[in-house]
């Protein structure tokens, strides 16, 4: 980026965006604003257990790859954040959302997770402009990345109990998610068409454009924004039936630091930066019958992260500061649900993560290749009615851990249950 | 490149503003029906939920927002009938003209006296009012001066054009009104599938002898069914729910009571005011063919 302040760019021309914003039309009196927020609280439980006494959820966070090695000091700060469900009953976040209208002009959401301890977190606080010209919407504040296909998506409306394992090992069980500003363009084409570019913090990754501490060895972080994101979907007009629509998305993240300080070689510190791309693909078939029988969802994302690196502090050998340090790992998941009755729906996934996934430096020794790990997963959930349902899932983990490989089942038993006004979802 | 994108932005902007027909997007055909008899040829129309299935729960669809985006009028129902869609779609729209409080949206629940209002307390989607009157010609012929004065204040070179039609549509359906009330007189009831015909009978004055979902939303059980059929043992009636509703049910209760079961859509499968007349007409024969 050679202009150094990009985001001084990007902030003047939203608010030249929102001066003409104020040309729109007065409020007509005959149709009221609807300015009451609506509440609504999802309770989620989950009954977990598996062939290796357990442990095999939390492992799905550790495959082997370039995302295995970090230190953990940063998750322990994000009590809220799950990492992976225990051997027997779970009590999963419960989330609390609040939306509604502000005015004319903007519209807000609040979405608070609390763990089963108390703990709260935000997950999504914005504002989002509704009065802008020209197919423009501003978003502020913080908010899920408008990457790929899944990224959006709460657990609520997850097909599946848990994230995918793509997503899981290289963006975080929560996907992206950060504090700034999004900007997206709808043209008046005549196939649905979207672009949209982010701004963000930097702050707030699991996975990527993490920091690391270590004294005055590791150079301070660039300024923020220190992550960039762009994204474009595409959808054919396929009738009432079909829905078909594609996307490609690219993160930049300006400064990403990691430490490595367990297990060979010695305690060291890389810093530099980290790119992500992504292709998704959906489909959804309306069958015409009732509660949804005879539906399909059908959807596929494939992620690539590229890590650039250069040694910025080493325990034992200072010898190799300044090294470069490249890794890249990529992951993908496809999946799909069946309404097989009415009310009933069974769902397929494969994950995997890891047909890239390699360290490469200047020197031979430094050079590592991880091997993948993949799943099969099937579901079958039941939806009770519009606001609550029971889904029961297994799962066939043949993964890669460490320096050795382990295939396990996994089994879940999950409950939902919205209170309160159920908000419209998007595509 | 930032700055580079944004003049391009700018010089985008005017192409949009061309000005042809009024661009209506109704979300339901017999809101499109009511859009083309007060529009006439100054409208182009799109509808966004399909005749043949429940508009309750449909998803915000990209092809949903392509036509939003270039509307310049949403006839929506109203009372919470697309809470599960509309409001998500219109957003993600990014069209100002459009958006809820804007004379670009237009609510039909605003302009009829709706019935339920403060909910029925079974868990249904709607506590602001039962959103189905597309089945009642006194809820037609509130809407449609409403939807011409809109139109009118959007197009204001068309305003007569729309009063005037509105008026024909109003009588049109008023030459209607007596043959279908003395074609039901002696009509016994009827069981629905749904809660969606509450306005038709409230109309034609004739009683609703229960619904197949035990509970709003939620499809028919064994159990239910049976209850009814026990109830209703020794009357008359007739059964009519919308094809997409799971025939076991209806058939179930038929074989029990030797009662007809009638097939009826409640939309009209053309958005036009002869096809929404075609579909009362046939409402009317279903309940009928119970005597």
């Amino acid at each position: 980026m050679r202009n150094r302040h990009p985001e001084r760019l990007l902030l003047s021309a939203l608010m030249s965006a929102a001066t003409l914003a104020g040309a729109a039309p007065a409020i007509a009196e005959e149709t009221p604003l609807p300015l009451d927020p609506q509440f609504s609280v999802i309770l989620d439980g989950v009954y977990y257990d598996d062939s290796i006494d357990g442990s095999g959820d939390a492992m799905l966070g550790e495959t082997a790859g370039i995302f295995a090695a970090h230190g953990h000091e940063e998750e322990d700060d994000h009590a809220v954040h799950e990492h992976g469900l225990e051997q027997g009953f779970n009590l999963r976040h419960t989330e609390a959302v609040v939306t509604g209208g502000i005015d004319a002009l903007f519209d807000a959401r609040l979405n608070i997770a609390i763990s089963d301890e108390g703990d709260i977190t935000v997950e999504e606080a914005y504002v989002a402009s509704t009065g802008l010209p020209a197919g423009l919407r501003v978003k502020a504040g913080k908010f899920y990345s408008g990457i790929g296909y899944h990224n959006e998506k709460h657990p609520h409306s997850w097909d599946f109990v848990d994230q995918n394992i793509a997503y899981r090992t290289l963006l975080g069980i929560h996907g992206l998610a950060d504090t700034g500003l999004q900007l997206t363009w709808l043209p008046a084409w005549d196939h649905y068409t979207l672009f949209g570019i982010e701004a963000f913090q930097g702050d707030d990754n699991e996975r990527l454009g993490t920091e690391a501490e270590h004294g005055d060895d590791l150079p301070e972080r660039d300024k923020a924004p220190r992550l960039w994101t762009a994204f474009a979907k595409w959808s054919p007009d396929l009738g009432y039936d079909h829905a078909l629509q594609l996307g490609a998305s690219a993160a930049f993240f300006r400064s990403h630091q990691e430490m490595h300080d367990h297990g060979e070689p010695e305690e060291h510190a890389l810093d530099g930066d980290a790119r992500l791309y992504g292709i998704d693909a959906v489909y959804k078939y309306d069958s015409g019958q009732a509660y949804g029988q005879g539906d399909w969802r059908v959807s596929g994302e494939y992620l690539w992260v590229k890590k650039d690196l250069e040694v910025a502090h080493h325990a034992s050998t200072p010898g190799v500061i300044g090294e470069a340090r490249d890794f890249r790992e990529d992951g993908l998941y496809v999946q799909a649900t069946y309404g097989i009755a009415p009310r009933w729906e069974l769902g397929l996934r494969y994950d995997a993560v890891g047909f890239t996934n390699e360290k490469r430096g200047p020197r031979a020794a430094v050079d590592a290749d991880f091997e993948e790990s993949q799943r099969w997963t099937a579901a079958a959930t039941w939806h009770l009615s519009e606001t609550s349902r029971i889904r029961a899932q297994v799962a066939q983990v043949e993964g890669a851990f460490g320096d050795h490989r382990e295939d396990y089942t996994q089994f879940y038993l999950q409950y939902q249950i919205s209170l309160g006004a159920h908000g419209a979802h998007s595509f | 490149m930032l700055k580079r994108l944004l003049i391009l932005l700018a010089a985008l902007l005017p192409a949009t503003g061309y000005a042809a027909d009024l661009r209506v997007v109704a979300t339901t055909y017999t809101m499109g029906a009511m859009a083309s008899a007060v529009g006439g040829e100054r409208i182009d129309l799109a509808v966004l939920a399909p005749p043949d299935r429940d508009a309750h729960f449909l998803q915000a669809k990209p092809s949903m927002m392509r036509d939003l985006r270039r509307a310049d009028l949403v006839v929506a129902v109203g009372a919470e009938l697309e809470a599960g869609w509309l409001p998500a779609a219109v957003k993600r729209a990014a069209n100002p003209a459009i958006q809820p409080g804007q004379p670009g949206y237009f609510e039909a629940a605003g302009h009829v006296d709706l019935l339920d209002v403060g909910g029925t307390g079974t868990g249904h989607v709607h506590d602001t009012g039962n959103p189905h009157f597309n089945l009642d010609p006194r809820a037609m012929q509130a809407l449609l001066p409403a939807l011409a004065q809109r139109l009118g204040k959007l197009d204001p070179a068309g305003a007569a054009d729309y009063q005037a039609n509105a008026t024909q549509a109003i009588t049109r359906i008023e030459a209607r009104l007596s043959d279908w009330q003395a074609r039901t007189a002696d009509a016994p009831g009827a069981v629905f599938h749904h809660a969606d015909t509450r306005y038709l009978m409230d109309w034609l004055d004739l009683p609703t002898l229960g619904y197949l979902e035990p509970v709003p939303g939620v499809p028919p059980t064994a159990r239910h069914i049976q209850e009814l059929a026990e109830s209703l043992e020794g009357r008359d009636g007739v059964i009519i729910h919308a094809p997409y509703y799971p025939e076991r049910g209806p058939r179930k209760l038929a074989e029990a009571l030797g009662w007809p079961v009638e097939q009826h859509y409640t939309e009209p499968q053309a958005p036009t005011l002869t096809a929404w007349i075609e579909m009362i007409d046939g409402w009317v024969d279903a309940l009928a063919a119970g005597q």
